[in-house]
């Protein structure tokens, strides 16, 4: 360091390079001085940690959709999509179609009602079975997870599609063998002719708003 | 909530190439770090596109985070800062880059020193209130605003060699402060 330094010259140094008020040629002979000497290192560690407080007060706002999978493709090169229902659902290909090649079998839930809409998904890789049960008197989703679960560390996330539409989110599946989900009362009116599909995603659910992981099961809602 | 062991796993597998790890991170870290680029940078589009570059950063820098003795969020909240403290001082003018953080390879601390840093958050507003206000209102400036000493100068109307002077002394006092 330069000789205009005194001898509180690496206490100082340091805030001064944690704050960012070195020069240029000062901040990268801070940095030689520092790989050297533990002492100066735990001194920007001290700052740093008390400087980052500043930041307390900053409220958090949550990013634009669209960036986790901006940062992926930047990353990862093409997008990490690993299936995509609206495209295998664009075309020619019908909901009945895409059901089989997916391979689900329609299972009856238990007790229902004469109105509601039912779902059986069968994950046969993963040995999963849901049985879900819509009811348009309350708009609440009940889901029986029958066998399976979702792989260690990961969840699984249902997905409403209606028509050409991209998935909507419904939520994870609950964690216990059953478990209930109140649906909006703007998405129940689509329940009825469309698909619920289980994706495998990471803690938390799909970053993007969009399923990231494979699809595991999908079934379509109909009645009994 | 993401707990702090949560995020140093999460960034411990970022360091093995764990996409999904990363994912989680995203979620769990995103809007804080999203809050602080909109705070410098005072611009969506720009906010999120650093962003973007701070997570790469990240996914590039994770395997260098034992060895720097942050803790995890002082870690990627202090990437996040300097990134778009960067940015912000490229838009103004060709400055110095901040950025070392993520990339100097350190000597390792003790867990010891890592407890003793996130014991004592939150005491810098305090020791701040104790040093004249505009003395106070410098060193927040620098941090989050970016300013340098130049910039600080000419808002204060003071000579540089003066202003130096003044932060360098209001910093040993603060250091005293936060180490009482």
């Amino acid at each position: 360091m330069t000789d205009d330094h005194t001898d509180d010259a690496p206490l100082s140094a340091a805030a001064e390079y944690a704050l960012g008020l070195l020069t240029p040629p000062e901040a990268r002979a801070f940095e030689a001085e520092m790989n050297r000497d533990i002492a100066l290192r735990a001194e920007l560690v001290l700052w740093q940690e008390h400087l980052v407080s500043l930041t307390d007060s900053i409220a958090p706002v949550t990013p634009p959709a669209k960036t986790y999978q901006a940062i992926a493709a930047r990353l990862f090169g093409a997008p990490q999509k690993r299936w995509s229902l609206t495209s295998l659902l664009a075309g020619a290909v019908s909901a009945v179609a895409f059901a089989i090649a997916v391979g689900f079998v329609i299972l009856p839930a238990p007790n229902p009602s004469a109105n509601d809409l039912i779902a059986g998904l069968v994950g046969e890789d993963v040995g999963l079975r849901v049985n879900a049960t819509f009811d348009p008197d309350t708009n609440t989703l009940a889901l029986e997870r029958v066998a399976g679960g979702p792989a260690a560390g990961r969840v699984l996330e249902m997905w409403l599609i209606a028509g050409n539409d991209a998935p909507v989110s419904l939520g994870l599946l609950p964690e216990g063998p059953t478990g209930r989900v109140q649906i909006p009362p703007q998405m129940a009116t689509l329940i009825a002719g469309g698909l619920l599909a289980l994706s495998d995603e990471p803690p938390g659910g799909s970053p993007t708003g969009a399923p990231t992981g494979a699809v595991v099961a999908a079934a379509p809602f109909s009645t009994i | 909530m993401a707990t702090r062991d949560d995020i140093e796993t999460y960034i411990d597998r970022i360091a093995l190439g764990d996409r999904d790890a990363f994912a989680a991170l995203y979620n769990a870290t995103s809007a804080k770090l999203f809050g602080v680029t909109l705070r410098v940078l005072n611009n969506r589009a720009e906010a999120d596109d650093a962003l973007q570059e701070v997570y790469i950063k990240v996914w590039r820098a994770a395997d260098r985070y034992q060895s720097n003795g942050l803790s995890p969020m002082t870690w990627l909240i202090t990437i996040t800062r300097n990134h778009a403290i960067d940015r912000l001082r490229r838009r103004k003018k060709g400055q110095a880059g901040l950025d070392e953080v993520a990339e100097l390879a350190d000597p390792s601390l003790g867990p010891e020193a890592q407890a003793i840093a996130s014991s004592q958050r939150a005491q810098i507003n305090d020791c701040l209130d104790e040093l004249p206000a505009d003395r106070a209102e410098a060193v927040r400036r620098a941090y989050l605003d970016g300013d340098t000493y130049q910039d600080l100068a000419d808002l204060m109307q003071v000579p540089l060699n003066t202003i130096r002077t003044w932060l360098r002394r209001s910093l040993i006092k603060l250091k005293d402060c936060l180490s009482q």
